[in-house]
């Protein structure tokens, strides 16, 4: 471990870091115009040119907000739960490659933070921790609509990790490795998304419910259950909840871009903004579904998962097995 | 060389702070995560063992999956700070009998010459070793046999799970 190495990964993820918290507000503001402008309305637009600034104006309010623990809550673990969500999603954020390598000041450096050979793996076991988060938010809470949230989200986050993970692995016998870097290299010519359309499906699918997204967002579901697990939060601990999803966003679509849809290639453009481009894409097509569906029924949603996303995800890895095999 | 003993003594060190947390806390759901703890400290070090595909499947499989379930028993029942379950002769001598046979079982490990050799010279890693190309190939070779009863194994808890769910009761 040499010094410049040393240095190099310092910067790098400070740059990654920094643009994922930094970017968080700017999505927030985006998924508010687009559902206005979806809904018939015109969404903020009174801080700043068109409302800008409104997202920048929420957080400060959320600093300023009182910071309210309930009296019979578990304080330690009410306190460490919003902070694994996001660290969850951070961790995450490092292995997805934003670039091919690059020749920078005579070094040969590789556009993601840290180089996993097997980041396919990391990125799902570190979101897999990042359940948690909710759920021991949930029972910290000592109320039984942050409870009832909490026991939801760790069946529905369960449930649905199968489908995703099975609909990687399909891409995963086509390419042969578990790289990200190495997968996203590979679709110069052909995006997996082609031949693997409906593991793209699945893995899209399963992808908004694991962040708990509409029309999968029965952890919270105002309507029912009060704001689910994050009924008792407050302050900066809710925002902590917030950023940890859109995080966790940009995680399953920086994934989905990689794995499916030719990770950072493109014609013209450099390779970081297409990077960027498609990350925009698919947080649209997110917000898109939430104004478009309404939620399940929670029997519905866990019927699903079982019964028709995992055995589609089972049945296309025979096939894509079959089909590798025989080639 | 100093960086990999320091991450080891710290993972060993969180390992072991966690399962001592794990026998002594009073709330089963602290004991709970402490286990995760556990887990995690514990892939932690596969890593340093160029084991990252082990290390990864630990956390996915056994921190992330199995002790959600875990969890997820332990808030429907919502015990806190229940008496401890067994504390009667028959169980804890059996608990102690067991303690001295795992102790005794991997001192006699440690302490056998084919260890000391593999301390005295840290030996050379080879190449590919612990990726899952590796892994899979002892593992559908060599170990093909325990693999698959192991699987059956599996099935058969599965299907037992499912007859005890749908027993219709009274």
């Amino acid at each position: 471990m040499d010094t410049a190495f040393l240095i190099e990964s310092a910067i790098k993820v400070h740059i990654v870091l920094g643009f994922v918290l930094l970017v968080v507000p700017y999505i927030v503001w985006m998924e508010r115009k687009v559902l206005g402008h979806m809904q018939d309305r015109i969404g903020p637009e009174r801080v700043g040119p068109f409302g800008l600034l409104q997202t920048i104006a929420d957080g400060i309010k959320l600093f300023m907000k009182e910071d309210l623990v309930p009296a019979q809550a578990d304080k330690v673990v009410f306190i460490i739960a919003p902070g694994i969500t996001v660290v969850t999603a951070l961790i995450a954020a490092t292995v997805i490659p934003w670039g091919d390598t690059v020749e920078l000041f005579g070094r040969t450096v590789a556009l993601h933070v840290a180089d996993v050979n097997v980041a396919l793996l990391f990125v799902l076991a570190t979101t897999s921790m990042g359940v948690y988060g909710i759920v021991l938010g949930g029972w910290a809470s000592n109320s039984k609509y942050s409870l009832l949230g909490g026991l939801r989200s760790s069946a529905q986050m369960i449930s649905y990790e199968l489908a995703q993970g099975i609909s990687l692995v399909s891409v995963v016998l086509l390419a042969g490795t578990l790289s990200l870097a190495e997968i996203g290299r590979q679709q110069a010519h052909l995006w997996y998304v082609v031949p693997q359309f409906f593991g793209f499906l699945i893995y899209v699918i399963s992808g908004v419910a694991e962040t708990n997204r509409a029309p999968f967002d029965l952890p919270e579901a105002e309507t029912e259950l009060v704001a689910g697990f994050h009924t008792e939060y407050s302050s900066m601990k809710w925002a902590f909840y917030f950023l940890g999803e859109y995080a966790n966003m940009m995680v399953v679509a920086g994934v989905a871009i990689t794995v499916f849809l030719g990770g950072w290639q493109g014609p013209v453009l450099p390779p970081v903004v297409w990077f960027l481009v498609k990350l925009t894409a698919f947080l649209f097509f997110f917000i898109w579904l939430r104004a478009t569906f309404p939620r399940l029924r929670y029997d519905q949603l866990m019927a699903f998962g079982w019964k028709v996303l995992l055995p589609a995800a089972i049945l296309n890895l025979v096939v894509t097995a079959v089909v590798v095999a025989l080639w | 060389m100093l960086i990999p003993a320091f991450l080891f003594a710290m993972f060993a060190g969180i390992a072991i702070g966690c399962s001592l947390g794990v026998i002594f806390h009073r709330n089963p759901v602290h004991c709970a995560l402490l286990l995760v703890g556990v887990l995690l400290s514990v892939s932690g070090l596969f890593i340093l063992l160029n084991a990252s595909f082990l290390a990864a499947l630990q956390v996915l499989v056994y921190a992330g999956a199995i002790m959600v379930l875990f969890l997820f028993v332990l808030m429907l029942l919502n015990l806190k700070g229940e008496n401890p379950l067994l504390t009667r002769g028959a169980a804890k001598g059996f608990g102690i009998l067991f303690a001295i046979v795992v102790f005794v079982e991997l001192l006699w490990t440690v302490l056998s010459p084919q260890m000391e050799g593999g301390m005295a010279a840290s030996p050379t890693v080879p190449t590919g070793f612990g990726s899952p190309a590796a892994i899979g190939r002892v593992l559908y070779t060599v170990w093909l046999y325990p693999f698959e009863i192991t699987s059956i194994l599996l099935l058969i808890a599965v299907i037992g799970a499912v007859v005890l769910a749908k027993r219709k009761f009274g």
